[in-house]
């Protein structure tokens, strides 16, 4: 289907009463728990998961790219006005927004985010619509191996750009990749890793993991360290909104942040870290008023926050041609999925053409039911920062054991999300990137399955995994993805070392 | 920092050695595909030991390991061990109660363990709102066909 009649198709579909009552819960949810600490969009479609399963897939979706988006918004209004950025995303905005803030400019930062994540995410949408179909195409010409080397080379490059740390990136992917290989090998049948357990034979489920490693990783490291404080708002009124000079000095960001957020959500090490950064950096270098930057300077507000939500567009473009998830969202979204037995790639597309196309019409919808949702009403979010604490953290630990329990009213679950909690710990206080461990759990079992593929259809001989051109480009991707990085830094320490042994 | 958590580094290669030792148990090698159940798990194993010996020599190097970042944190990281024990407890508390107790006692539990841990100190408000808010979720999440077990399971309910 071409893209235009798809997007035709898919606002039938998106306009639907019912649907477009999805998509405000979803918006309305993604806003909220933005706002909120302590919870995330992975986690919330993580504990929505039992509940969806009852309606219906699109509407599913829908609701869940709603809480996807919405959690962007939401995201950039506490860093702005509290100088808490919720996510890795929002880091840059909270740098000069809330010196914006600050200096009593607040909503006028407000206005620039919440347009500009406006305009990036619709490019970003509009993107995805032209450039999904035809990668989707691709995917049938991609043979086992090139999906392996693929897998690979997100694996890799995944490990590298999360974190501060390569080791502690790689130790978190194996760590997933381990705990994907429990339960019955679906090609031969056997018991690998199960201990005995028969809870275990069906595998290690990701929600209990995702749930585990946010909501309770989080809830013992907080409560540990917990500093009560009441929020310090900047206030909002008084403030004027976006200038004519704001204007001016914002369009020209926002579309340079989608220019690079898309493309970089796109590629299979996705995040928005990147994109992010690099928005922060080109605007400063480019700005009349440099000397604004550190104190509230609104290029450094308006170019990350379209950076931020044009590659959250980005990312879906691999999950939904190749299933390949980049993120810890991606990847519950992908595990939601295959909870209704659905396989992203070419398939979907002509198989579940309403739900795909859907999802993406919705996508337009849900970005301006965000901007009426967000612009007039940020004062009132930002209230539900006053939530006590207590309360706020009790109820997230009661709706994980909603989420946990009711998959399979299982033991063995309760004790993982105790023993996987504590996982979740250590690895907050040890700085161990979280993302990788869903990833690999998600991924590694296909990647296996694709490698055995491969190699069966090679009859075992190791160099069909290099045959075609694809596979073979994308492993020396992915081994360029290791090295350069791990050179780099080697000749640098070796350069700094030097003069510090002279002295 | 000079902190040498020398534990992580043995934690990550005794599970590696954990999934080598299961590995090991599964045939490596398949007539037509070339690697049979036990490589990959195997090959994961056997990483995992060389990523632990990795993070050893890191931490005999004096690598930092910086805390993360979170809303809600104290500034100087200054961790309560009594608040850990406390919140630790109530996510360990669905593994005694559970399945004897139910999903609502259960999560009344939570509620006021977890409460405390962040220092509210109203223990029988906080039991009063756990109760009505595990009461609440029970019924809402019933309804909307999520199995969460009896209401009161030793009450044959």
């Amino acid at each position: 289907m071409d893209p235009v009649n798809g997007l035709l198709n898919g606002f039938a579909v998106a306009l639907q009463p019912q649907n477009l009552f999805w998509c405000f819960l979803g918006t309305f949810m993604g806003t909220a728990i933005g706002v909120l600490p302590g919870i995330g969009p992975a986690l919330t479609i993580a504990l929505l998961l039992p509940v969806t399963v009852y309606i219906d897939p699109t509407a599913a979706f829908i609701m869940f790219a709603g809480i996807f988006y919405g959690a962007m918004y939401g995201g950039s209004t506490t860093s702005i006005l509290l100088n808490t950025p919720g996510e890795a995303g929002a880091m840059m905005t909270a740098l000069e927004g809330n010196r914006m803030a600050r200096k009593g400019r607040g909503a006028a930062a407000l206005c620039t985010a919440a347009l500009g994540s406006f305009v990036a995410g619709t490019i970003g949408t509009i993107g995805l619509t032209f450039l999904a179909p035809p990668i989707a195409e691709l995917a049938f010409i991609f043979k086992p191996q090139d999906y392996f080397a693929l897998m690979l080379l997100a694996f890799l490059s995944v490990s590298v750009v999360m974190g501060s740390s390569k080791v502690r990136g790689f130790i978190a992917l194996f760590i997933g990749l381990s705990l994907g290989v429990v339960g019955i090998d679906k090609a031969g049948g056997m018991q690998r890793l199960t201990f005995g357990v028969p809870d275990l034979l069906d595998g290690v489920e990701m929600t209990v993991v995702l749930v585990s490693l946010f909501a309770i990783g989080e809830l013992l490291y907080v409560s540990s360290r917990y500093g009560k404080q009441m929020p310090n708002l900047n206030p909002l009124a008084g403030g004027i909104w976006m200038t004519r000079e704001d204007w001016k000095r914002s369009w020209k960001p926002w579309l340079r942040g989608a220019a690079f957020g898309f493309p970089i959500g796109a590629l299979p090490a996705g995040g928005a870290e990147i994109p992010t950064f690099l928005s922060y950096t080109v605007e400063r270098k480019l700005t009349r008023h440099p000397e604004e930057f550190g104190h509230g300077a609104i290029e450094g507000v308006a170019g990350p926050e379209a950076a931020n939500n044009a590659a959250a567009a980005g990312v879906l473009v691999p999950l939904l041609t190749l299933g390949l998830p980049t993120s810890a969202t991606a990847a519950i979204l992908l595990a939601a999925f295959q909870n209704y037995g659905l396989q992203p790639g070419p398939l979907l597309f002509i198989n579940s053409g309403d739900l795909v196309w859907g999802l993406i019409a919705s996508l337009y919808i849900g970005n301006l039911m965000l901007l009426v949702l967000n612009l007039p009403l940020a004062g009132l979010w930002v209230r539900l920062l006053f939530v006590p604490r207590p309360y706020l953290y009790a109820g997230i630990l009661i709706f994980s054991l909603v989420g946990i329990w009711g998959v399979s009213n299982s033991w063995v679950d309760l004790a993982m999300m105790f023993g996987v909690g504590c996982l979740g710990y250590v690895m907050r206080v040890y700085d161990f990137p979280i993302a990788p461990v869903l990833i690999g759990l998600i991924l590694g079992p296909m990647a296996e399955e694709k490698l055995r593929d491969a190699l069966a259809a090679g009859q075992g001989d190791p160099l069909t995994l290099v045959s075609t051109p694809l596979s073979a480009g994308l492993l020396a991707i992915a081994f360029l993805v290791v090295t350069v990085p791990a050179l780099l830094q080697w000749r640098r320490s070796r350069r700094i070392v030097e003069p510090a042994d002279a002295e | 920092m000079t902190e040498r958590p020398y534990w992580l580094a043995v934690a990550v290669a005794g599970w590696g050695a954990i999934v080598l030792w299961k590995a090991a148990e599964l045939p490596q090698f398949h007539q037509y595909a070339g690697i049979g159940p036990g490589m990959f798990p195997t090959a994961i194993g056997l990483v995992m030991l060389f990523l632990g010996l990795l993070l050893a020599l890191q931490i005999r190097r004096g690598v930092r390991f910086e805390e993360q970042g979170a809303e809600d944190v104290n500034d100087d990281h200054r961790v309560s061990y009594a608040a850990l024990g406390l919140a630790a407890a109530a996510c360990a508390l669905p593994m005694v109660t559970m399945k004897p107790l139910g999903f609502v006692v259960t999560c009344t539990g939570c509620f006021v363990l977890v409460a405390a841990a962040f220092q509210s100190r109203s223990h029988l408000l906080n039991l009063a709102l756990g109760a009505a808010f595990s009461v609440l979720c029970w019924w809402l999440f019933r309804k909307l066909g999520v199995q969460l077990g009896g209401f009161l399971p030793l009450a044959g309910v």
